[in-house]
Order: C-alpha cells, then structure tokens, then sequence
C-alpha cells in the first residue's frame, strides 16, 4: 500500500482520472440512504416521553411499564406507576430489557445456513426467500409425511399464535412446550386431577399465619408481585416453613427450615397429612362437605408414620410433626404453595397431587391467606386459528403408556424418539419459536440426534441460542417491547386491598429495527404461502389485540389514552364455591391404572463418590435466555457450584477452586464454574443455577459462561401420569480444574 | 481482464472539483459496507473498485481482488456469506458490528448514546437517514453522509465530523477487522476507508 500517498495529494494526482468515470456512474445509480432534511440547530431540545402500554417478558410474570424514550431511542424501563400488579417496582431484569433491545448480537435479518445444523454459516436473506423456503420445505414434510410429521417447540407468548396454527390448522399434535413438559405441567395436571382447576400460584400469602414452600426460593426466584405478596405476608407476621435440601433465600428467612433428601417430598408429605389425621389435626367439616375418597385416602396413606418419612426424607421425626403442627394449628389460614417449575424427579405429580390434598386436609381453601384464585376480567375474546378436519395420528396411542393426564401437547420424549428411531412414524419437519430445547429438554445429545435427522429446521427468536445453530431458516422476531401481543389481566396484588381488576395489553414502546418481525405477520405470511391463507384469524397484531379488547369493550386506543392500564372494579376473591371438590381418591387415576391416591415412588440414591445436581433459579437471570444481556452479566456471569462444606474437606476443594463436572454416565461439562463452600447444602448434593453455558459462539458476553446443568442431565425420568420430565435425576462428581 | 480502458474511450466525465471526487469516493465506499445486492454491486462496480486500487497504485490490494474475481463463481454469494459473518452474526469475538455506539458507549449497545449524538449532527447539517434498515450510526450511512457533505463542500463540518465522530470509533473497527476480514474485499475495503477517512498529517 502507497503509504507515503495522502488523501488530499491523492485527490489532486492525475491518476484519479482514470478511476473517476467508473466511480462516479457506479454511485449515481446507486440510492444513498441520508437525504435532505429541515435542518436542526446543534443542541436543540429533545425531550424525554413517557410511552405506556409495556408488558415485561424478561419472565413470564409479565410487569407492567412504561418506557422513557427520546428521538425514538428507549433509554429506561420503569414500572408503570398506574400498575397495581408490580406498581413501580420491577426487577433486575425488567430493568436491563434495554441491553436485550440494543444488543448488538440480536437477530436483525431473516439468515439461512449455509453451513452444517451445529456449525451454521449464515447469509442473510430477504423475507421473501426466508418465508417462501419455509413454505415449501414445511409443505413438503407434509406431503410426505402428513402433518404429525412436523414437531412443534413453542415458547412465550408471541409464539402461541404460530403454533396454534400448526397445531389446528395443520394438524399436528406433536408440539411440545418446555413450560408444560419440562415445567409447570406437572403441577397444573395434578391439581386438575385434585381440585379440577390450575392452581397458578394462587395463595393468598399476604394475608396468611403460615407460608408452607416446597422448594420454592423466593428472592432468587423474583417474580415482582409473587414477591411483593410472599413479603407482605412475612412482614404481617406470617410463619414460614422451607422444604429446601439447599439454605436458600426462602430458608434463611424461614422459622422452620427442612434440609430434605432431595426426590422423597411426597414421603414427607403423606406423614405429615397421617399424622394430621390420626390426631384429629385435620379439617374435617370442611372434608365432609368437599372432600371425595377422604376415607379411602386416610386409609392408605397410613403406613406414613412420621418415623417411615424421618428414615426416608433424612430429617427429624420431630421436624415433621412441628410443621404439621404448625400447619394445623393456622389452619384454615395457610398458604400451601403448590410450586411452578416441579419437574423434579420423575414421580411429580404424585407430589404435587400430595401438597393439593394437603391444602385440602388443612381446609385451607377460599379463606384468608389460603389458596384463593383471584377473579380476573372476564370477556376478553379470543382469536383462534380453525381446528382442521384432520384427525390426528397420537403418539401416545404408540406408547406402552398413554400418559392420560398429560398437559396439552403430546409428551417431548414421544416426540424425540419418534423422530430418532422414525417408529411409530417419521417426524421430519422442525418448528422452533423462542424456546430453546438444547437447554430446556434434557439429554442433549438425543435432542441434537433428533434435529440432525430433520429434513428440515425453521427457528424464529430474538437471539441467537444453542438451538439457533440447528436451523436451516432463522427469523428474527420482534421483542417484547417492540409489538403487540398478549393481554396481561389480574387483580391488585393483596387481597386486603380495594378489589379492583386490571387489564394491560402488550404496546410497543418503540418501533422494530433492522428486518424483525411480529409473530403473526411472520405466521400470516407463512400461513398464505402454504396454502391456508383463507384460515387466517387476523390481519394482524393490532387487528388481534383490538378484536379481544372488544369483547369488553375496550381498544388499544382507549387503553393507551387511559396509561396503558385499564382498571376496573374487581370482586370480593374469598368463597368457596359450591361444586368445590378436593379429589382424595381419584377413580380417573385408577382406571388408567395409576395409583388413585397420592403415592410415594422412592428415586435413586446418589451413588458412591456422586452428588445429586440441584438446579434453581438466579435472582438476575432468565435462565438461558438473559445469557448474553451486558447488564446482568455484569451482575453475575456465572454459576457458583454450592458444595457442603463438609465434602469439600474431604474431598479437597476449597472456596473459589475452578471445577468442571462428570455425570454418573460419563458426560462432562463444556465449560468451568467456581466452587461455594457452604453448609447451607445437603453433603449427598451440588447446586447451579440453571440455564449458563450457552454453547453459541455467537453471544459475545455469555458463551462459555458458568456451566450448562442440562448438559449434565443425560439419565431421563419420565412422570409416569404426564409425560413430563424429571431433571433432578443425575448425579455428578466435581473435577478440579484450578 | 477488469481494465477500465474500455471506460476511459466513453464519454468525458464532469468532475470539476476535488470535493465531487472525495463525495463520490465516500459514497463509493459506503456502497462496499453496505449488503452486497446485484442491484448495485456488479461487475461496472468491481471495475471501479479496481481502478481506483490502481490510481492508488495498491498493486498488492489490486492483485488480491483481481485473483478473488478469478476463482469465485458467485460474486453475490461469497461477499452475502462474508458480510453476514462480519457484520451481522458470527462467532464470539470475531463480530465487529459496524456501528459507531458498539464502540463508543461504553457497553457494546445499538442505539446508544453515540447513535443519538451522530443523528443530531447529521440534523444540525441538514441531513437525515431515510428508508434505511440500519441505524443512523451504521458505517455504512456515516460514510453517506460524508459524501453528501463533501458534495456541497462543507470541508469544516466534515473535518468534524470525521474528527469527532466517525474517526474514533472506526479506528477501533478497522482494528478488529483487520483481524477478521479474511475476504479482500473488506479487507481493502476498511482499508480504502481507512485511508480517506485519515486526518492529513
């Protein structure tokens, strides 16, 4: 290069008339995309708006916000003030939504893989060739296959449209929802199964004498209002009782803390209920008149002596009966958490139809500080993709067993093994939006297997993750705070309060950049070049929004004009209705051959030389889907590994040791994590947060960062009632690193 | 085979001033940062690009770019490919995002404080990023601007503009995309910027 050449003395050189002619018909027949404009004196004012109308998608909670946006730029979340939900509050999450808007590793241009599934090569293409390929290649797995030939893996809310529209429309059964399946599927089965309705995580806890968690660790899990009514209720002077086999932040604030052998809850459980009943502890009028089977289920739970549980739970006998007592000596005014993510151990919803059973010893149903729904808005309508005629082809009618109280869906294992062995049938199309099966579904490697053999692979998000190297078509979808789609409803969050009712439509706070996209235009246009265009419900996303409003007749104008929040008188939420059923003895269950009352199913012990690995929550983090936010990774960008202090001397680790792990079948961690020495954990069991270690070379600030649990949970339980999966099943050493 | 001698016989052009060669040499450039389209980037484009990697007498640029057109098979292809993994998402380390705010503020962000500051002086001379997919601070529309501003002559603006806002962050750009860029094209390319982007010694 002619160095010793400067620009100006280039410019006057006779040489550059040999360039110029070139040079300048190249760019005059080129556009330029800065053009005159009203000019705009330095330092002119710009003010600071406040834009209503946000829901919060950082977690599922949905907080309500507003954003302060200046020349189009949004420079802070914030709470919206009018939010009688989360109020002003939200947490550190809602408030780095920013970093995941502006970051620059996001999806901006619809790309397609010209590399390998696992190690992708992207061009970015136009819509119209992301989409048009799409269509063909969907449509051809249906040609071939039928529509059960295409397995759907769906997650938040912009992604209910899509994939009611294959599961409708197209007709496949095979989708599967990680926050069924691997979540909350368990629970909300369970309690159908008990009480006939999703408990939701509706205890009035502000109000209550006695908050009973079972695993739950509030204030790392931080969900605003759940959290602002588990601490109303601590700071009223409620009792707390942790089952925890960890000291976390729920069981440093507990007046009872029960360091469990993890997998033996319901042991505990059914001990603690026998106990309540052989001792007239229990809340028999409330039994006589809503309770069903009771005696059936006294009769058969009473080989449950605190003595039996002590042996199998590891923990006092004493313990046991001090916190039935104490649960019995509040009741009715007990708060019976019933969980959220339980896909534990592979004999969940015998647990969770355990702690519904056990509300219902304890009557503790409809009254002050017990489980008490909230009565929401009603009207709102709903925008549905039309059922086909298909009939659909089920892979549990396959299966040696039917899973007849799976949630909806058809179970993630029947799905992956159809597709790997292609038995019952082949499933060779593959619809991925937002969800992220590499980390939400364990064994990898056969979730990997089954993508490897897809003829075809279409994922829509608005990052890059572990599943976004397996696609052959990635879309990139608007966030959260850049469309409309879900309506957030609910009451004020303490009971005690005014009852009124809310409904918060999702509103963008600024406009979508570069080429993203919402759902439903995504799924309209897919929809139209597959050949069912005359079944779309809606032109689009303020079309749908506006069209649900009006069932009360509301708008997104109205809404917006009233500061994106509409509040309305709301109903006295304390009662008992009067085809309330507490289900002891389930006979739906029996006849579909699982035990009719809740039952203990004992798991696997950690092996010699083995710890149990706990996964939970991190107070700053989504799981996998905040990894690469330069805020919260600033806050946390890794793991701690939670190691009982006690092993750790033997075993000669120390605080701040670099560790990587090995499960009991072989399989080590990708990445490192920096061990916690603390008698806060169990000695038979390590701690991580769920949800680091992103293997995506594409997140600039979280690949590699804290170790991925799910890669570790190689050794599949499978809920016998659900379908679901367990994830608390594997069984790791520590290796040290440095 | 790319001579431009074919160019020279037609028609004169009109070109009067240094400021109209620098204005069409930045737009020219803010052409090759833009997504390769055959709606622009053909071969009168590459044509161009190498007669001005002669005028410069960059034999060794001059000669990377020549093989490259020799061996691929698809212009459009190979620069898609390229630009997608410089530009837009590649692995760890090795994006170099081109906008200015990635650089400037602090904490790898689109949209921040920088974008904000680079469209008010786009305001304060008259202009406005339009009809664009990206933001105002893109490389690509910064080196617009610096045509649109030499074309009318504005040398002081541009010597600030180049001074304070585009300078300081592309020279940690270009950096990065040293490293990065194995395809000549961006490689002479962020070169080709570099050097008429450089304050005069």
């Amino acid at each position: 290069m002619a160095i010793h050449l400067s620009r100006r003395n280039f410019l006057k050189t006779a040489s550059i008339a040999a360039a110029s002619v070139p040079l300048s018909k190249v760019v005059a027949k080129a556009e330029t995309g800065v053009t005159k404009a009203p000019l705009v004196p330095p330092g002119s004012f710009k003010d600071t708006n406040t834009v209503v109308g946000g829901v919060c998608e950082m977690c599922f909670w949905r907080c309500q916000l507003v954003g302060k946006v200046r020349d189009g730029r949004l420079v802070k979340i914030e709470g919206n003030p009018k939010s009688i939900d989360n109020g002003a509050s939200i947490c550190a999450r809602g408030n780095a939504g920013v970093k995941l808007l502006y970051d620059p590793d996001r999806l901006k241009y619809p790309m397609k893989n010209v590399g390998k599934r696992g190690a992708p090569k992207w061009q970015r293409i136009t819509w119209d060739e992301a989409l048009d390929t799409c269509a063909t290649q969907l449509k051809q797995v249906i040609s071939k296959h039928g529509p059960e030939g295409l397995a759907i893996f769906p997650h938040g809310a912009s992604a209910s449209y899509p994939f009611h529209f294959f599961e409708h429309t197209v007709g496949t059964p095979n989708v599967s929802e990680a926050s069924f399946f691997q979540c909350r599927g368990i629970r909300d089965m369970a309690y159908m199964a008990t009480i006939e309705q999703p408990p939701g995580e509706n205890v009035d806890m502000p109000n209550t004498k006695v908050i009973f968690l079972l695993g739950g660790h509030f204030g790392e899990n931080v969900h605003v209002s759940h959290l602002k009514r588990y601490l109303k209720g601590l700071e009223n002077g409620a009792k707390l009782i942790v089952v925890d086999p960890r000291f976390s932040a729920s069981a440093a604030k507990a007046d009872i803390w029960v360091p469990i052998r993890p997998g033996t809850d319901t042991a505990m459980l059914l001990a603690m209920m026998n106990y309540l009943i052989q001792n007239d502890k229990y809340a028999a009028d409330f039994i006589d008149e809503y309770g069903e089977g009771f005696e059936e289920f006294a009769e058969g739970i009473k080989e449950w002596t605190l003595e039996k549980a002590a042996a199998e739970c590891d923990i006092p006998a004493a313990q046991i009966k001090e916190v039935a007592d104490l649960l019995a000596a509040n009741m009715p005014n007990v708060s019976i958490h019933p969980g959220r993510h339980v896909s534990w151990n592979g004999n969940d919803f015998q647990r969770q139809r355990a702690l519904a059973c056990l509300t219902g010893v304890l009557g503790a149903f409809g009254v002050k500080g017990a489980f008490v729904p909230p009565i929401k808005p009603e009207g709102i309508k709903k925008v549905k993709w039309p059922h086909s005629d298909h009939d659909p082809d089920l892979l549990s009618d396959y299966s040696d067993n039917s899973y007849e109280f799976s949630p909806p869906g058809t179970p993630t294992d029947l799905i992956r093994d159809a597709a790997i062995t292609g038995k019952p049938y082949a499933i060779k199309g593959c619809v991925i939006w937002g969800q992220n099966p590499i980390q939400t579904i364990p064994n990898q490697e056969k979730t990997i297997k089954m993508l490897e053999q897809m003829d075809f692979v279409m994922c829509t998000d608005v990052m890059p993750t572990d599943i976004t190297m397996y696609a052959d078509i990635l879309l990139p979808e608007c966030s959260y705070l850049e469309r409309y789609d879900y309506i957030k409803t609910g009451t004020q969050w303490n009971f005690a309060d005014k009852q009124q009712q809310y409904i918060a439509p999702r509103m963008p706070l600024v406009d979508p950049e570069f080429e993203r996209k919402d759902g439903i235009w995504i799924t309209n246009e897919l929809a139209k070049r597959m050949g069912y265009g005359e079944f779309i419900p809606t032109k689009d996303q303020v079309e749908m929004v506006n069209t649900r409003l009006a069932g009360v007749g509301l708008s997104i104008d109205k809404i917006r004009a009233e500061d994106g929040i509409h509040i309305q008188p709301g109903e006295d939420p304390y009662g008992i209705s009067e085809d309330m059923t507490v289900i002891f003895y389930n006979e739906d269950l029996e006849d579909a051959g699982y035990p009719p009352i809740p039952t203990y199913i004992a798991v696997e012990r950690a092996p010699q030389g083995y710890m149990r690995l706990l996964y939970g929550r991190s107070p700053v983090h989504t799981f996998n889907r905040t990894q690469n936010n330069s805020w919260l990774m600033a806050a946390m960008d890794s793991t701690p590994v939670w190691l009982n202090d006690k092993v750790a001397s033997t075993l000669g680790f120390k605080e701040g040791d670099t560790v990587s792990m090995v499960n009991q079948d072989g399989v080590k961690s990708r990445t490192t994590a920096t061990v916690k020495v603390t008698p806060g954990i169990r000695e038979d069991a390590v701690y991580i947060y769920h949800g680091f270690g992103s293997m995506n070379p594409e997140l600039t600030t979280g690949y590699n960062k804290g170790i991925d649990d799910t890669s570790l949970i190689t050794k599949l339980a499978i809920d016998p009632e659900t379908g679901c999966h367990g994830m608390r099943n594997n069984f790791v050493k520590l290796v040290k690193v440095s | 085979m790319h001579s431009t001698e074919s160019e020279s016989s037609e028609q004169e052009p009109e070109f009067s001033t240094e400021a109209t060669l620098l204005s069409e040499i930045y737009g020219f450039l803010a052409l090759t940062m833009r997504y390769p389209s055959s709606s622009f980037l053909d071969g009168q484009f590459l044509d161009a690009y190498e007669a001005l990697l002669q005028s410069l007498d960059w034999k060794e640029e001059y000669t990377n770019i020549q093989e490259w057109r020799a061996q691929t098979n698809d212009i459009i292809n190979d620069l898609q490919i390229e630009y997608t993994r410089l530009f837009i998402n590649t692995a760890q380390g090795k994006t170099i995002p081109p906008y200015a705010s990635v650089y400037r503020d602090g904490d790898r962000s689109i949209q921040g404080k920088t974008t904000e500051k680079i469209k008010d002086f786009y305001r304060s001379c008259g202009y406005e990023v339009t009809s664009s997919t990206e933001p105002p601070d893109h490389i690509q529309h910064e080196l617009e601007f610096l045509a649109a501003l030499a074309g009318e002559n504005r040398q002081e603006e541009e010597t600030l503009f180049l001074h304070s806002l585009f300078r300081p962050w592309f020279i940690r750009f270009s950096k990065h995309s040293i490293h990065e860029a194995r395809h000549p094209f961006y490689r002479v390319s962020i070169q080709l910027i570099d050097f008429f982007t450089k304050e005069e010694q």
